[in-house]
Protein backbone atom coordinates (compact mmCIF):
# COMPACT_ATOMS: atom_id res chain seq x y z
CA UNK A 1 0.00 0.00 0.00
CA UNK A 2 2.64 2.39 1.02
CA UNK A 3 4.53 1.62 -1.94
CA UNK A 4 1.79 2.01 -4.28
CA UNK A 5 0.99 5.19 -2.39
CA UNK A 6 4.88 6.72 -2.68
CA UNK A 7 4.72 5.83 -6.17
CA UNK A 8 2.00 8.06 -7.11
CA UNK A 9 3.21 10.95 -4.94
CA UNK A 10 6.61 10.52 -6.23
CA UNK A 11 5.38 11.15 -10.27
CA UNK A 12 3.23 14.04 -9.20
CA UNK A 13 5.85 15.33 -7.97
CA UNK A 14 8.03 14.43 -10.84
CA UNK A 15 5.43 16.23 -12.91
CA UNK A 16 4.76 19.57 -10.83
CA UNK A 17 8.74 19.85 -11.02
CA UNK A 18 8.57 19.31 -15.10
CA UNK A 19 6.00 21.81 -14.90
CA UNK A 20 7.49 25.75 -15.74
CA UNK A 21 4.97 27.59 -14.18
CA UNK A 22 6.15 26.61 -10.58
CA UNK A 23 9.28 28.53 -11.58
CA UNK A 24 7.45 31.16 -12.67
CA UNK A 25 5.80 31.61 -9.17
CA UNK A 26 9.36 30.97 -7.50
CA UNK A 27 10.67 34.13 -9.51
CA UNK A 28 7.31 36.20 -8.37
CA UNK A 29 8.39 34.97 -4.75
CA UNK A 30 11.80 35.74 -4.91
CA UNK A 31 10.55 39.69 -6.68
CA UNK A 32 7.85 39.99 -3.53
CA UNK A 33 10.90 39.73 -1.16
CA UNK A 34 12.63 42.11 -3.24
CA UNK A 35 10.17 44.78 -3.42
CA UNK A 36 9.55 44.36 0.58
CA UNK A 37 13.56 45.43 0.80
CA UNK A 38 12.34 48.26 -1.25
CA UNK A 39 9.33 48.75 0.75
CA UNK A 40 10.86 48.70 4.00
CA UNK A 41 14.02 51.18 2.51
CA UNK A 42 10.82 53.61 2.07
CA UNK A 43 9.52 53.27 5.26
CA UNK A 44 11.84 54.67 7.94
CA UNK A 45 12.29 53.19 10.92
CA UNK A 46 9.78 50.08 9.97
CA UNK A 47 12.50 47.88 7.83
CA UNK A 48 12.98 45.10 9.49
CA UNK A 49 8.86 44.86 10.25
CA UNK A 50 7.49 45.25 6.54
CA UNK A 51 10.19 43.23 5.28
CA UNK A 52 8.88 40.56 7.65
CA UNK A 53 5.67 41.03 6.85
CA UNK A 54 5.99 41.14 3.20
CA UNK A 55 7.85 38.02 3.27
CA UNK A 56 5.57 36.19 5.63
CA UNK A 57 2.92 37.65 3.46
CA UNK A 58 4.25 36.04 0.14
CA UNK A 59 4.69 32.66 1.78
CA UNK A 60 0.96 32.43 2.62
CA UNK A 61 -0.60 33.94 -0.14
CA UNK A 62 1.47 32.55 -3.08
CA UNK A 63 1.36 29.33 -1.28
CA UNK A 64 -2.09 29.29 -1.36
CA UNK A 65 -2.56 30.19 -5.04
CA UNK A 66 0.25 27.41 -6.07
CA UNK A 67 -1.95 24.63 -4.19
CA UNK A 68 -5.06 25.98 -5.50
CA UNK A 69 -3.77 26.11 -9.13
CA UNK A 70 -1.71 22.50 -8.51
CA UNK A 71 -5.05 21.23 -6.17
CA UNK A 72 -8.22 22.12 -8.37
CA UNK A 73 -6.47 19.99 -12.08
CA UNK A 74 -5.12 17.15 -10.08
CA UNK A 75 -7.89 14.83 -10.23
CA UNK A 76 -9.89 16.12 -13.24
CA UNK A 77 -6.97 16.80 -15.39
CA UNK A 78 -6.66 12.73 -14.58
CA UNK A 79 -9.80 12.04 -15.82
CA UNK A 80 -10.25 14.63 -18.88
CA UNK A 81 -6.92 13.37 -20.35
CA UNK A 82 -7.73 9.53 -19.07
CA UNK A 83 -3.86 9.48 -17.89
CA UNK A 84 -6.29 7.61 -15.31
CA UNK A 85 -7.34 4.37 -16.72
CA UNK A 86 -3.72 3.27 -17.11
CA UNK A 87 -3.31 3.84 -13.56
CA UNK A 88 -6.48 2.63 -11.79
CA UNK A 89 -6.60 -0.42 -14.15
CA UNK A 90 -3.48 -1.32 -12.35
CA UNK A 91 -3.51 -3.26 -8.87
CA UNK A 92 -4.03 0.06 -6.68
CA UNK A 93 -7.01 1.24 -4.41
CA UNK A 94 -8.44 4.49 -5.90
CA UNK A 95 -8.35 6.07 -2.40
CA UNK A 96 -4.63 5.14 -3.00
CA UNK A 97 -4.21 7.06 -5.84
CA UNK A 98 -5.78 10.11 -4.25
CA UNK A 99 -3.95 10.00 -1.10
CA UNK A 100 -0.59 9.48 -3.32
CA UNK A 101 -1.56 12.34 -5.69
CA UNK A 102 -2.57 14.81 -2.36
CA UNK A 103 0.94 13.79 -0.55
CA UNK A 104 2.61 14.07 -4.16
CA UNK A 105 1.40 18.15 -3.71
CA UNK A 106 2.63 18.11 -0.30
CA UNK A 107 5.91 17.26 -1.38
CA UNK A 108 6.06 19.90 -3.89
CA UNK A 109 4.33 22.72 -1.72
CA UNK A 110 6.88 21.74 1.01
CA UNK A 111 9.75 22.11 -1.38
CA UNK A 112 8.37 25.26 -2.65
CA UNK A 113 7.44 26.73 0.89
CA UNK A 114 11.15 26.00 1.73
CA UNK A 115 12.77 27.86 -1.13
CA UNK A 116 9.83 30.97 -0.51
CA UNK A 117 11.61 30.48 3.29
CA UNK A 118 15.01 30.67 2.02
CA UNK A 119 14.67 33.41 -0.50
CA UNK A 120 13.00 35.76 2.58
CA UNK A 121 15.43 34.53 5.70
CA UNK A 122 18.35 35.25 2.97
CA UNK A 123 17.07 38.48 1.82
CA UNK A 124 16.44 39.22 5.48
CA UNK A 125 19.89 38.50 6.36
CA UNK A 126 21.35 40.66 3.47
CA UNK A 127 19.29 43.33 4.90
CA UNK A 128 20.86 42.81 9.17
CA UNK A 129 17.47 41.18 9.85
CA UNK A 130 18.02 39.02 13.04
CA UNK A 131 16.06 35.57 12.01
CA UNK A 132 13.72 34.90 15.15
CA UNK A 133 11.53 31.70 16.28
CA UNK A 134 9.14 33.80 15.86
CA UNK A 135 9.41 33.30 12.12
CA UNK A 136 9.77 29.68 12.01
CA UNK A 137 6.56 29.33 13.55
CA UNK A 138 5.22 31.82 11.07
CA UNK A 139 6.61 29.89 8.29
CA UNK A 140 5.31 26.78 9.61
CA UNK A 141 1.79 27.73 10.30
CA UNK A 142 2.20 29.36 7.03
CA UNK A 143 3.24 25.58 5.44
CA UNK A 144 0.12 24.05 7.12
CA UNK A 145 -2.42 26.83 5.72
CA UNK A 146 -0.82 26.37 2.72
CA UNK A 147 -1.07 21.97 2.69
CA UNK A 148 -5.07 22.67 4.36
CA UNK A 149 -5.94 24.86 1.02
CA UNK A 150 -4.61 22.31 -1.07
CA UNK A 151 -6.95 19.46 0.49
CA UNK A 152 -9.80 22.20 -0.19
CA UNK A 153 -8.70 22.16 -3.82
CA UNK A 154 -8.27 18.52 -3.95
CA UNK A 155 -11.72 17.74 -2.53
CA UNK A 156 -13.32 20.05 -5.27
CA UNK A 157 -11.36 18.60 -8.07
CA UNK A 158 -12.69 14.78 -7.17
CA UNK A 159 -16.11 15.92 -8.80
CA UNK A 160 -15.61 19.82 -10.59
CA UNK A 161 -14.05 21.30 -13.57
CA UNK A 162 -10.63 23.18 -12.74
CA UNK A 163 -12.55 26.65 -12.99
CA UNK A 164 -15.53 26.20 -10.93
CA UNK A 165 -13.11 24.08 -8.25
CA UNK A 166 -10.78 27.66 -8.73
CA UNK A 167 -13.69 29.60 -7.40
CA UNK A 168 -14.78 27.34 -4.90
CA UNK A 169 -11.67 26.90 -3.47
CA UNK A 170 -10.49 30.46 -3.45
CA UNK A 171 -14.10 31.22 -1.74
CA UNK A 172 -13.09 29.11 1.19
CA UNK A 173 -9.47 30.18 1.78
CA UNK A 174 -10.85 33.82 1.47
CA UNK A 175 -13.71 33.19 3.99
CA UNK A 176 -11.68 30.57 5.97
CA UNK A 177 -9.27 33.43 6.62
CA UNK A 178 -12.19 36.09 7.84
CA UNK A 179 -13.60 33.60 10.31
CA UNK A 180 -13.61 35.97 13.70
CA UNK A 181 -15.24 38.64 10.96
CA UNK A 182 -17.40 36.27 10.58
CA UNK A 183 -17.93 35.83 14.45
CA UNK A 184 -18.66 39.44 14.75
CA UNK A 185 -21.02 39.59 12.40
CA UNK A 186 -23.24 36.86 14.15
CA UNK A 187 -22.80 39.12 17.26
CA UNK A 188 -24.55 41.90 15.67
CA UNK A 189 -26.66 40.63 12.75
CA UNK A 190 -30.43 41.19 13.11
CA UNK A 191 -32.21 38.85 11.40
CA UNK A 192 -32.04 35.05 12.27
CA UNK A 193 -31.61 33.94 9.16
CA UNK A 194 -28.65 35.45 8.62
CA UNK A 195 -27.49 34.84 12.04
CA UNK A 196 -28.19 30.79 10.99
CA UNK A 197 -26.48 31.13 7.81
CA UNK A 198 -23.20 32.48 9.18
CA UNK A 199 -23.01 29.60 11.74
CA UNK A 200 -23.22 27.45 9.10
CA UNK A 201 -21.18 28.77 6.91
CA UNK A 202 -18.34 28.99 10.05
CA UNK A 203 -18.78 25.02 10.56
CA UNK A 204 -18.22 23.86 7.03
CA UNK A 205 -15.18 26.36 6.36
CA UNK A 206 -11.57 26.05 7.95
CA UNK A 207 -10.70 28.36 10.39
CA UNK A 208 -7.74 29.44 8.10
CA UNK A 209 -7.22 32.36 10.36
CA UNK A 210 -5.74 30.35 13.29
CA UNK A 211 -2.62 30.34 11.03
CA UNK A 212 -2.31 33.81 10.17
CA UNK A 213 -2.17 34.63 13.67
CA UNK A 214 0.49 37.49 13.82
CA UNK A 215 -1.43 41.06 14.34
CA UNK A 216 -4.45 39.74 16.02
CA UNK A 217 -5.84 39.11 19.28
CA UNK A 218 -5.33 35.66 21.53
CA UNK A 219 -6.66 34.70 24.76
CA UNK A 220 -7.06 38.74 25.17
CA UNK A 221 -3.24 39.34 24.07
CA UNK A 222 -1.95 40.95 20.63
CA UNK A 223 0.17 38.69 18.99
CA UNK A 224 2.59 39.72 16.68
CA UNK A 225 5.99 37.78 14.68
CA UNK A 226 7.94 41.33 15.57
CA UNK A 227 7.19 40.86 19.31
CA UNK A 228 5.24 38.25 21.34
CA UNK A 229 4.25 35.46 19.07
CA UNK A 230 2.62 32.34 20.01
CA UNK A 231 4.08 29.20 21.19
CA UNK A 232 5.38 25.77 19.82
CA UNK A 233 2.25 24.64 21.50
CA UNK A 234 -0.05 26.63 19.33
CA UNK A 235 1.66 25.52 16.51
CA UNK A 236 1.29 21.99 17.20
CA UNK A 237 -2.64 22.64 17.84
CA UNK A 238 -3.03 24.63 14.68
CA UNK A 239 -1.11 21.90 12.65
CA UNK A 240 -3.18 19.21 14.54
CA UNK A 241 -6.22 20.82 13.52
CA UNK A 242 -5.10 21.19 10.08
CA UNK A 243 -4.38 17.46 9.71
CA UNK A 244 -7.86 16.57 10.72
CA UNK A 245 -9.58 19.08 7.80
CA UNK A 246 -7.23 17.34 5.23
CA UNK A 247 -7.93 14.04 6.72
CA UNK A 248 -11.63 14.81 6.51
CA UNK A 249 -11.54 16.37 3.10
CA UNK A 250 -9.46 13.48 1.33
CA UNK A 251 -11.61 11.11 2.87
CA UNK A 252 -14.50 12.73 1.49
CA UNK A 253 -12.66 13.44 -2.19
CA UNK A 254 -11.75 9.50 -2.08
CA UNK A 255 -15.33 8.44 -1.42
CA UNK A 256 -16.26 10.59 -4.88
CA UNK A 257 -13.32 9.42 -6.32
CA UNK A 258 -14.66 5.86 -5.72
CA UNK A 259 -18.27 6.20 -6.86
CA UNK A 260 -16.74 7.90 -10.32
CA UNK A 261 -16.79 6.04 -13.76
CA UNK A 262 -14.17 6.96 -16.17
CA UNK A 263 -15.44 6.59 -19.59
CA UNK B 1 -9.73 -25.95 -20.60
CA UNK B 2 -11.05 -23.62 -17.36
CA UNK B 3 -12.34 -20.08 -17.58
CA UNK B 4 -9.94 -17.34 -16.89
CA UNK B 5 -12.80 -14.77 -17.67
CA UNK B 6 -16.55 -14.86 -16.24
CA UNK B 7 -18.99 -12.54 -17.62
CA UNK B 8 -22.22 -12.67 -16.60
CA UNK B 9 -25.11 -10.65 -17.80
CA UNK B 10 -23.45 -7.92 -17.62
CA UNK B 11 -25.40 -4.58 -18.18
CA UNK B 12 -24.67 -0.69 -18.02
CA UNK B 13 -26.75 1.96 -18.11
CA UNK B 14 -25.81 5.70 -18.48
CA UNK B 15 -28.67 7.99 -17.10
CA UNK B 16 -27.67 11.90 -18.75
CA UNK B 17 -27.73 14.38 -15.75
CA UNK B 18 -30.61 16.42 -15.60
CA UNK B 19 -32.65 14.68 -18.55
CA UNK B 20 -31.99 11.61 -17.00
CA UNK B 21 -32.31 9.99 -20.18
CA UNK B 22 -31.47 6.20 -20.45
CA UNK B 23 -28.71 4.87 -22.86
CA UNK B 24 -28.10 1.58 -22.26
CA UNK B 25 -24.67 0.41 -23.57
CA UNK B 26 -24.36 -2.99 -22.15
CA UNK B 27 -27.72 -5.02 -21.70
CA UNK B 28 -26.83 -8.73 -20.29
CA UNK B 29 -23.30 -9.91 -21.80
CA UNK B 30 -22.38 -12.93 -21.12
CA UNK B 31 -19.26 -15.23 -22.04
CA UNK B 32 -16.13 -16.77 -20.76
CA UNK B 33 -12.67 -16.90 -22.46
CA UNK B 34 -10.91 -20.29 -21.18
CA UNK B 35 -7.17 -20.35 -20.56
CA UNK B 36 -4.60 -19.50 -22.70
CA UNK B 37 -7.06 -18.93 -25.66
CA UNK B 38 -6.95 -15.53 -28.07
CA UNK B 39 -10.53 -14.22 -27.75
CA UNK B 40 -11.32 -11.63 -30.05
CA UNK B 41 -14.41 -9.36 -29.11
CA UNK B 42 -15.70 -7.79 -32.37
CA UNK B 43 -18.08 -5.34 -32.83
CA UNK B 44 -18.61 -1.98 -34.82
CA UNK B 45 -18.55 1.45 -33.36
CA UNK B 46 -20.54 2.26 -30.46
CA UNK B 47 -21.42 -1.64 -29.95
CA UNK B 48 -20.31 -2.03 -25.90
CA UNK B 49 -16.98 -3.72 -26.18
CA UNK B 50 -15.30 -0.74 -24.33
CA UNK B 51 -17.51 -0.59 -21.90
CA UNK B 52 -17.27 -4.20 -21.39
CA UNK B 53 -13.06 -4.02 -20.60
CA UNK B 54 -13.56 -0.70 -18.60
CA UNK B 55 -15.86 -2.83 -16.53
CA UNK B 56 -13.44 -5.85 -16.60
CA UNK B 57 -10.95 -3.38 -15.41
CA UNK B 58 -12.93 -1.71 -13.27
CA UNK B 59 -12.73 2.12 -14.69
CA UNK B 60 -16.75 1.81 -14.97
CA UNK B 61 -19.38 0.01 -12.33
CA UNK B 62 -21.80 -2.30 -14.08
CA UNK B 63 -25.12 -1.75 -13.48
CA UNK B 64 -26.21 -5.34 -12.94
CA UNK B 65 -24.30 -8.90 -13.90
CA UNK B 66 -21.12 -10.11 -12.71
CA UNK B 67 -17.16 -10.80 -13.68
CA UNK B 68 -14.47 -12.26 -12.54
CA UNK B 69 -10.97 -12.49 -13.77
CA UNK B 70 -8.95 -15.68 -12.88
CA UNK B 71 -11.42 -16.71 -9.86
CA UNK B 72 -11.71 -13.02 -8.35
CA UNK B 73 -14.86 -10.67 -8.46
CA UNK B 74 -14.43 -7.45 -10.90
CA UNK B 75 -13.99 -4.62 -9.85
CA UNK B 76 -10.92 -6.14 -6.96
CA UNK B 77 -7.27 -5.20 -6.69
CA UNK B 78 -7.04 -8.93 -7.13
CA UNK B 79 -8.36 -9.16 -9.98
CA UNK B 80 -6.42 -6.37 -11.45
CA UNK B 81 -3.15 -8.15 -10.06
CA UNK B 82 -2.22 -10.91 -12.36
CA UNK B 83 -4.35 -8.67 -15.58
CA UNK B 84 -1.88 -6.55 -18.04
CA UNK B 85 -4.30 -3.72 -19.89
CA UNK B 86 -3.63 -1.64 -22.92
CA UNK B 87 -6.35 1.11 -22.93
CA UNK B 88 -8.23 2.22 -25.89
CA UNK B 89 -5.98 5.22 -28.14
CA UNK B 90 -3.75 5.02 -24.31
CA UNK B 91 -3.08 8.06 -23.09
CA UNK B 92 -0.13 8.57 -20.37
CA UNK B 93 1.69 11.06 -18.60
CA UNK B 94 3.40 12.65 -21.36
CA UNK B 95 6.47 14.40 -19.17
CA UNK B 96 7.69 10.79 -18.70
CA UNK B 97 9.89 8.77 -20.94
CA UNK B 98 8.85 5.19 -21.64
CA UNK B 99 11.19 4.02 -19.41
CA UNK B 100 9.87 6.23 -16.64
CA UNK B 101 6.52 5.03 -17.57
CA UNK B 102 7.46 1.54 -17.19
CA UNK B 103 9.20 2.06 -13.74
CA UNK B 104 5.60 3.45 -12.41
CA UNK B 105 3.83 0.75 -13.93
CA UNK B 106 6.09 -2.13 -12.32
CA UNK B 107 6.21 -0.06 -8.83
CA UNK B 108 2.04 -0.34 -9.42
CA UNK B 109 2.38 -4.14 -9.41
CA UNK B 110 4.77 -4.22 -6.61
CA UNK B 111 8.11 -4.98 -8.64
CA UNK B 112 11.48 -4.49 -6.26
CA UNK B 113 13.47 -2.03 -7.99
CA UNK B 114 15.98 -4.75 -9.54
CA UNK B 115 12.85 -6.58 -11.84
CA UNK B 116 11.97 -3.20 -12.48
CA UNK B 117 14.62 -2.18 -14.56
CA UNK B 118 15.20 -5.70 -15.83
CA UNK B 119 11.69 -5.74 -17.33
CA UNK B 120 11.86 -2.62 -18.89
CA UNK B 121 14.78 -2.54 -20.43
CA UNK B 122 13.73 -6.12 -21.90
CA UNK B 123 9.92 -4.40 -22.81
CA UNK B 124 11.60 -1.68 -24.20
CA UNK B 125 13.80 -3.79 -26.85
CA UNK B 126 10.75 -6.05 -27.31
CA UNK B 127 8.94 -3.36 -28.64
CA UNK B 128 11.18 -1.45 -30.75
CA UNK B 129 11.69 1.65 -28.22
CA UNK B 130 15.36 1.48 -28.02
CA UNK B 131 16.13 4.40 -30.23
CA UNK B 132 13.33 6.51 -28.44
CA UNK B 133 13.49 5.52 -24.57
CA UNK B 134 15.34 9.16 -24.16
CA UNK B 135 12.26 10.92 -25.68
CA UNK B 136 9.67 11.98 -23.09
CA UNK B 137 6.34 10.63 -24.54
CA UNK B 138 4.83 14.01 -25.81
CA UNK B 139 7.27 13.36 -28.38
CA UNK B 140 5.91 10.03 -29.59
CA UNK B 141 3.69 9.35 -32.35
CA UNK B 142 0.33 7.45 -31.80
CA UNK B 143 1.95 3.91 -32.97
CA UNK B 144 5.29 4.56 -30.98
CA UNK B 145 2.57 5.71 -27.76
CA UNK B 146 0.91 2.31 -28.56
CA UNK B 147 3.95 0.20 -28.41
CA UNK B 148 4.59 2.09 -25.35
CA UNK B 149 0.83 0.86 -23.78
CA UNK B 150 2.06 -2.77 -25.10
CA UNK B 151 5.26 -2.31 -23.18
CA UNK B 152 3.56 -0.91 -19.58
CA UNK B 153 0.92 -3.96 -20.41
CA UNK B 154 3.44 -6.71 -19.70
CA UNK B 155 5.55 -4.89 -17.32
CA UNK B 156 4.23 -7.40 -14.29
CA UNK B 157 4.62 -10.81 -16.79
CA UNK B 158 0.37 -10.96 -16.73
CA UNK B 159 -1.18 -14.47 -16.99
CA UNK B 160 -4.30 -12.42 -18.82
CA UNK B 161 -3.58 -9.97 -21.35
CA UNK B 162 -7.15 -7.52 -22.21
CA UNK B 163 -6.35 -5.36 -24.93
CA UNK B 164 -8.66 -2.47 -26.06
CA UNK B 165 -8.25 -1.75 -30.15
CA UNK B 166 -4.36 -2.95 -29.75
CA UNK B 167 -4.03 -2.24 -33.30
CA UNK B 168 -5.64 1.14 -33.63
CA UNK B 169 -3.46 3.41 -35.19
CA UNK B 170 -0.83 1.63 -36.63
CA UNK B 171 0.23 0.87 -40.11
CA UNK B 172 0.20 -2.50 -41.48
CA UNK B 173 3.55 -3.61 -40.13
CA UNK B 174 2.82 -2.50 -36.60
CA UNK B 175 -0.83 -4.07 -36.68
CA UNK B 176 1.45 -7.34 -37.84
CA UNK B 177 3.55 -6.97 -35.25
CA UNK B 178 0.81 -6.47 -32.99
CA UNK B 179 -0.33 -9.63 -34.29
CA UNK B 180 2.45 -11.78 -33.80
CA UNK B 181 3.03 -10.13 -30.24
CA UNK B 182 -0.36 -11.51 -29.65
CA UNK B 183 0.61 -15.21 -30.93
CA UNK B 184 4.14 -15.08 -29.37
CA UNK B 185 1.92 -14.17 -25.60
CA UNK B 186 -0.45 -16.91 -27.08
CA UNK B 187 2.82 -19.46 -27.71
CA UNK B 188 4.05 -18.65 -24.11
CA UNK B 189 0.34 -19.86 -22.46
CA UNK B 190 -1.18 -16.53 -21.59
CA UNK B 191 -4.33 -15.50 -22.38
CA UNK B 192 -5.25 -12.67 -24.71
CA UNK B 193 -8.60 -11.15 -25.01
CA UNK B 194 -9.10 -8.50 -27.08
CA UNK B 195 -11.28 -6.14 -28.91
CA UNK B 196 -11.27 -4.79 -32.28
CA UNK B 197 -13.10 -4.16 -35.33
CA UNK B 198 -10.41 -5.25 -37.66
CA UNK B 199 -12.12 -8.33 -38.64
CA UNK B 200 -8.68 -9.64 -40.96
CA UNK B 201 -7.04 -9.09 -37.22
CA UNK B 202 -9.49 -11.24 -35.88
CA UNK B 203 -9.94 -14.06 -38.49
CA UNK B 204 -6.11 -14.52 -38.39
CA UNK B 205 -5.16 -15.18 -34.95
CA UNK B 206 -8.17 -15.67 -32.72
CA UNK B 207 -9.33 -18.95 -31.18
CA UNK B 208 -12.48 -17.90 -30.37
CA UNK B 209 -14.41 -14.25 -31.46
CA UNK B 210 -17.73 -13.09 -29.87
CA UNK B 211 -19.72 -10.50 -31.49
CA UNK B 212 -21.73 -8.01 -29.82
CA UNK B 213 -23.64 -5.38 -31.80
CA UNK B 214 -25.65 -2.42 -29.47
CA UNK B 215 -24.68 -3.88 -26.31
CA UNK B 216 -26.06 -7.57 -26.80
CA UNK B 217 -23.69 -10.72 -27.47
CA UNK B 218 -24.97 -11.92 -31.08
CA UNK B 219 -22.51 -14.36 -31.47
CA UNK B 220 -19.53 -16.56 -30.11
CA UNK B 221 -17.23 -18.93 -31.19
CA UNK B 222 -14.70 -19.62 -33.27
CA UNK B 223 -14.08 -18.06 -36.58
CA UNK B 224 -14.25 -21.18 -39.31
CA UNK B 225 -17.59 -22.38 -37.25
CA UNK B 226 -19.27 -18.96 -37.73
CA UNK B 227 -18.28 -18.25 -40.86
CA UNK B 228 -18.86 -21.54 -42.03
CA UNK B 229 -22.35 -22.18 -41.10
CA UNK B 230 -24.68 -20.39 -43.69
CA UNK B 231 -24.45 -21.23 -47.40
CA UNK B 232 -24.68 -18.32 -49.62
CA UNK B 233 -24.94 -19.60 -53.20
CA UNK B 234 -23.30 -22.53 -55.14
CA UNK B 235 -21.10 -21.67 -57.72
CA UNK B 236 -21.32 -24.05 -61.12
CA UNK B 237 -19.15 -23.53 -63.92
CA UNK B 238 -19.89 -26.03 -67.20
CA UNK B 239 -17.79 -26.68 -70.14
CA UNK B 240 -20.15 -24.90 -73.23
CA UNK B 241 -19.46 -24.62 -76.75
CA UNK B 242 -20.92 -21.52 -77.26
CA UNK B 243 -21.30 -19.34 -74.01
CA UNK B 244 -23.37 -16.97 -75.41
CA UNK B 245 -25.79 -18.88 -77.65
CA UNK B 246 -29.43 -19.97 -76.91
CA UNK B 247 -28.72 -23.25 -74.86
CA UNK B 248 -25.95 -21.32 -72.11
CA UNK B 249 -28.76 -18.58 -71.64
CA UNK B 250 -31.29 -21.03 -70.61
CA UNK B 251 -28.98 -22.47 -68.26
CA UNK B 252 -27.79 -18.82 -66.99
CA UNK B 253 -31.72 -17.90 -66.57
CA UNK B 254 -31.79 -20.82 -63.57
CA UNK B 255 -28.88 -18.53 -61.22
CA UNK B 256 -28.86 -15.40 -60.37
CA UNK B 257 -25.27 -14.33 -61.38
CA UNK B 258 -23.31 -14.87 -64.50
CA UNK B 259 -19.89 -15.23 -65.45
CA UNK B 260 -18.65 -16.54 -69.04
CA UNK B 261 -15.21 -17.12 -70.55
CA UNK B 262 -13.70 -19.00 -72.97
CA UNK B 263 -16.10 -21.76 -73.55
CA UNK B 264 -17.18 -21.82 -70.21
CA UNK B 265 -20.30 -20.35 -68.45
CA UNK B 266 -20.34 -20.10 -64.45
CA UNK B 267 -23.96 -19.73 -63.19
CA UNK B 268 -24.22 -18.56 -59.31
CA UNK B 269 -27.18 -20.63 -57.34
CA UNK B 270 -29.49 -18.69 -54.68
CA UNK B 271 -28.39 -21.02 -51.91
CA UNK B 272 -31.71 -23.00 -51.32
CA UNK B 273 -31.51 -24.07 -55.18
CA UNK B 274 -31.99 -27.63 -56.68
CA UNK B 275 -28.30 -27.86 -57.76
CA UNK B 276 -29.07 -31.55 -59.37
CA UNK B 277 -32.08 -30.76 -61.03
CA UNK B 278 -30.09 -27.42 -62.32
CA UNK B 279 -27.83 -29.84 -63.39
CA UNK B 280 -29.43 -32.40 -65.45
CA UNK B 281 -31.20 -29.40 -67.52
CA UNK B 282 -27.42 -28.14 -68.33
CA UNK B 283 -26.31 -31.45 -69.63
CA UNK B 284 -29.75 -31.63 -71.43
CA UNK B 285 -28.37 -28.69 -73.35
CA UNK B 286 -25.07 -30.35 -73.77
CA UNK B 287 -23.00 -28.59 -71.43
CA UNK B 288 -20.57 -30.42 -68.86
CA UNK B 289 -20.33 -29.76 -65.55
CA UNK B 290 -16.79 -29.10 -64.69
CA UNK B 291 -17.27 -27.86 -61.12
CA UNK B 292 -19.58 -27.17 -58.30
CA UNK B 293 -18.42 -25.03 -55.71
CA UNK B 294 -20.44 -24.07 -52.33
CA UNK B 295 -19.74 -20.54 -51.07
CA UNK B 296 -20.18 -20.30 -47.50
CA UNK B 297 -20.58 -16.66 -45.43
CA UNK B 298 -17.03 -15.14 -44.32
CA UNK B 299 -17.05 -13.41 -40.53
CA UNK B 300 -17.35 -10.67 -43.00
CA UNK B 301 -20.46 -11.55 -44.25
CA UNK B 302 -21.62 -12.93 -40.64
CA UNK B 303 -20.21 -10.04 -39.05
CA UNK B 304 -22.22 -6.90 -41.87
CA UNK B 305 -24.87 -9.17 -41.29
CA UNK B 306 -25.54 -9.01 -37.62
CA UNK B 307 -24.82 -5.34 -37.67
CA UNK B 308 -27.50 -4.31 -40.29
CA UNK B 309 -30.05 -7.27 -37.91
CA UNK B 310 -28.86 -4.92 -35.24
CA UNK B 311 -28.96 -1.98 -36.68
Amino acid sequence: MISRIWAIALNTFREAVRSRVLYGILILVVGANLFAIVLGEMAVGEETRVARDVGLAGISLFGAITSIYLGVALLYTEIQRRTVHAIVSKPIERWEFVVGKYLGMVLTLSVLVVLFATAMVGLLALQGVPVTGAIAKAVVLAWFEVLTVAAIAVFFSSFSTPFLSGIFALGLFVLGRVTPDMQTAIASAEAPWMRTTLRGALQIVPDLHLYAISGRTLDGHHVSVHHDFVSWGYVGTAAAYGILWIAGLLILASLIFQRRDFV
Amino acid sequence: MSAVIQVEGLAKTYLTPFTRRRSEALRGVSFEVKRGEIFGFLGPNGAGKTTTIRCLMGLIKASSGTAKILGQPVPSRAARARVGFLPEQPYFYDYLTVAELLDLTGRLFGLDAATRRKRADELITKVGLDRARGQSLKKYSKGMLQRAGLAQALINDPDVLVFDEPSSGLDPIGRKEVRDLMLELHEAGKTVFFSSHILSDIETICDRVAIVIRGKLVEIGAPRELAGRTLLATDVTFRIDDPRGAAAEEIAARGDRVRRGDQELTVSLEADADVDEVLAFARARGAKTIAVAPRHDSLEDLFLRKAKEGG
